[in-house]
């Protein structure tokens, strides 16, 4: 009874302080961030675009005061950019520089089978961690204190890399061959955010915590436009949030998402607009709809919706 | 209770591994059991891990814990002073009906203390293992166990000595009385029935429509089936959808590595090999909605349908005696309606595969090239008349591949009007196509099918 009452209290601090970085999280999603890092897991958050899957992450970095390390996924990515490479410049830069040292030392050594003794001597200082470039995943591992690792869009990467991240992912730690394993101190707070244009695989579903956010109902989008858009007047943004949410009904390509609707306040307001009118919403809609079907589609009914939308 | 749970929930379809049910323990841990909203959220967050499966979580989550609580607030409502947590209670009563044996339901009844009763129905159920039933029929079964186990019997013989010594008022009440206890052993059952069964027949028909020929599926199964080709074609999209590039082992990419290894003085440190970027292909297809494959043209039709969601270039064309477009139909269209244009337009005339073909040379001719598939689904019957394999010879010298899915059975072909063996000659490949279960096959074929 006491760790629940404990948990909730967590949770509803937690949900605060979220608000107080600007970012209005749902009772689900802060449920989310409490129990990842309680059991210390990954974060796999899901939904259509712009519903604020990377500003959840930006914002739980600020929150806990920690650096934000992100990796962006793409086709192609690989290990050298994800993890590390060697500074290949500057081991070839340094040999040359130290070509007449090295000379000097081998000098005195007589048989090849000396040299060759006396060089294995400084072998591993080539191939220590001076000479490693740290991408993000082990700058995450690194990090002193911690830090928040945003894996962004991993449904862009390939099967490769995914199965790749899955010993990062469970243990926090990492092989480098000529190093060895390196392993964090404090494990990061991973988000990995996918926008579903592929399913994930099983394996690392299975070794994170799955979190869907959906399109925020009316009341927890006009919390969002208000923290966002402070100065906005409260008729515009009642209407403003109605209004998306009834196009969001509608059979488009591509529904708009949160951050257009902040984009779409922020533009009525640079207009200098006090309520929703046919002509404005009709020039401003570009701000709203990203395809020509879909504004030719909503066109018509613009008057509908403003009316439904002012009630 | 949370293995009886996770069982549900897998009865209910959601894939869940034996770590997820640990996490779930471990999280059980972490925020306890007595603020609903928050275990909801947070056992959805450890359990279900698709969107389908978070809205069937929810549903199930809502069926087995309002029958968890039951238990509870009936609890609650009769005995006021009864506070202690429902495990703990539970626990204790388990370990008193142990010492008290099987007499418990014949006292429980003379007291009419309902409380304990429904908690002995929920402790019985257990001992039963009510969670493993798997069928309606068994719903009789299971209740008399449940009866037996709370030591109906002892019940069964004192009423039978009532009757006889003739204490009417006693029989009376206590027959009612069994009676009623069976009604809430049933509801219990009934409960569990729809918990973990849910989905085990609907699963059942879907594994047979899968593999029913389709000119023998019923109009009535026909939402079923669309919903069976929707989630085809949903997990073919996954699979397919992103172009893959393909390293071309062994071959050094001479260009790409002095590009990359500029950096190092030119000196080569880097190798790049090349790759091939397989394209997605380009499909035309060809349907045939005669009278003559009228059972399967729906189908086919639909088939046709989820091949335009997977793959991007498809152009798709309907016939009988006349062909025509209907790219853009299934572009624009829900799939109901689309598939009853497709029908009302072009169907329903004899089958004219001469005229139909160069119809179709003539109209993408051009536009074939060594990228395309020309995918034909029909029977092949052409009434005795031109059956038009010249033209599809032409066709097939200038494209990748010509693809013939016929729903016919193989022995079937090249009986009657059936030309399949001058088709024969311009096809790489005739496939027999029946059932849902083929289209899965060929459809992910045609998409793999690149290099």
């Amino acid at each position: 009874m006491k760790e629940s009452s404990n948990a909730d209290k967590a949770i509803t601090v937690l949900k605060k302080s979220l608000q107080e970085h600007d970012y209005i999280a749902s009772q689900n999603i802060s449920t989310a961030v409490y129990l990842a890092q309680k059991l210390s897991k990954p974060i796999l958050v899901e939904g259509p675009p712009g519903v604020g899957k990377t500003e959840l992450a930006k914002a739980t970095a600020l929150l806990l005061n920690k650096p934000m390390i992100r990796l962006q996924c793409y086709e192609g990515l690989d290990e050298s950019k994800a993890l590390y490479e060697w500074k290949y410049g500057k081991q070839l830069l340094y040999t040359q520089v130290l070509k007449e040292k090295l000379s000097e030392l081998m000098s005195d050594s007589e048989s090849l089978k000396r040299s060759v003794e006396k060089l294995n001597e400084f072998d591993d200082t080539f191939f220590s961690t001076d000479f490693l470039e740290p991408r993000p995943l082990l700058k995450a591992l690194w990090a002193e204190k911690g830090a928040v690792l945003l894996i962004d869009e991993i449904d862009k990467s390939d099967l490769e890399f995914e199965a790749f991240l899955l010993e990062i992912l469970q243990d926090y730690q990492i092989s480098i061959p000529e190093i060895g394993t390196v392993k964090s101190s404090v494990p990061p707070v991973v988000f990995l955010t996918s926008n579903n244009t592929r399913e994930i695989g099983d394996a690392l579903k299975r070794r994170c915590l799955h979190l869907y956010i959906p399109f925020p109902d009316s009341k927890l989008e006009r919390e969002i436009v208000r923290s966002r858009i402070p100065n906005i007047e409260e008729t515009l943004e009642k209407q403003i949030v109605s209004f998306v949410q009834e196009i969001r009904e509608m059979d488009l390509k591509k529904v708009p998402a949160v951050s257009e609707t902040l984009d779409w306040a922020k533009a009525l307001i640079l207009l200098n607009v006090h309520s929703l009118e046919s002509n404005i919403v009709r020039s401003t809609l570009n701000v709203l709809l990203k395809f020509q079907d879909d504004i030719e589609h909503i066109e018509s009914e613009i008057p509908t919706l403003i009316r439904s939308a002012a009630r | 209770m949370i293995y009886d749970f996770i069982k549900a929930l897998r009865a209910s379809n959601i894939q869940i591994s034996a770590a997820e049910t640990m996490e779930a323990i471990e999280t059980l841990n972490h925020v306890g059991l007595f603020n609903r909203q928050l275990l909801k959220d947070s056992l959805s967050l450890v359990l279900a891990k698709t969107r389908d499966d978070k809205e069937t979580y929810s549903n199930c989550f809502d069926l087995f814990f309002t029958m968890a609580t039951n238990e509870t607030t009936e609890m609650a409502a009769q005995d006021t002073l009864d506070v202690v947590p429902v495990a703990e209670s539970k626990k204790s009563h388990s370990d008193e009906l142990q010492n008290e044996g099987s007499s418990s339901l014949l006292e429980l009844l003379e007291q009419s203390n309902q409380t304990a009763l429904a908690e002995n129905i929920a402790i019985a159920a257990q001992q039963v293992q009510l969670s493993n039933i798997k069928i309606f029929t068994q719903r009789g079964i299971y209740a008399r166990r449940i009866l037996e186990q709370m030591g109906v019997n002892e019940l069964e013989r004192k009423i039978h000595d009532l009757a006889r010594v003739g204490e009417e008022d006693a029989y009376n009440y206590l027959k009612l009385r069994k009676a009623q206890t069976l009604e809430s052993v049933l509801e219990l059952v009934d409960k569990n029935l729809l918990l973990y069964t849910a989905n085990s027949g609907a699963n059942l028909r879907q594994e047979i429509l899968e593999k029913t020929p389709l000119a023998r599926v019923e109009i009535r199964d026909f939402k079923t089936m669309h919903e069976l080709v929707k989630k085809l074609s949903k997990r073919l999209i996954s699979i397919h959808s992103r172009r893959r590039r393909k390293a071309k082992r062994g071959a050094l990419d001479v260009r790409q590595t002095i590009r990359k290894n500029m950096q190092f003085d030119g000196i080569l440190f880097n190798t790049v090999w090349k790759k091939v970027r397989i394209d997605r292909p380009k499909v035309i297809a060809v349907c045939d909605v005669s009278g003559s494959v009228a059972q399967t043209a729906r189908f086919l039709l639909m088939f046709l349908y989820s091949v335009h969601e997977i793959i991007p270039k498809v152009r798709s064309f309907a016939f009988s005696n006349q062909l025509g477009e209907i790219t853009s139909l299934f572009e624009k269209m829900p799939i109901e309606i689309a598939l009853n244009e497709a029908i009302n337009q072009w169907g329903m005339g004899s089958t004219d595969y001469g005229g139909a073909l160069h119809e179709l040379e003539r109209l993408v001719g051009d536009e074939i090239d060594s990228k395309t598939t020309v995918l034909i689904l029909g029977d092949g019957r052409s009434n005795y008349g031109d059956p038009g394999h010249l033209a599809l010879k032409r066709m097939h010298l200038k494209s990748k591949s010509v693809m013939w899915l016929n729903p016919e059975p193989r022995t079937f072909w090249n009986t009657g009007d059936s030309e399949m063996n001058k088709f024969n000659a311009s096809c790489d490949r005739i496939e027999s196509c029946r059932s849902i279960r083929h289209l899965e096959r060929i459809v992910s074929d045609i998409a793999r099918r690149t290099v």
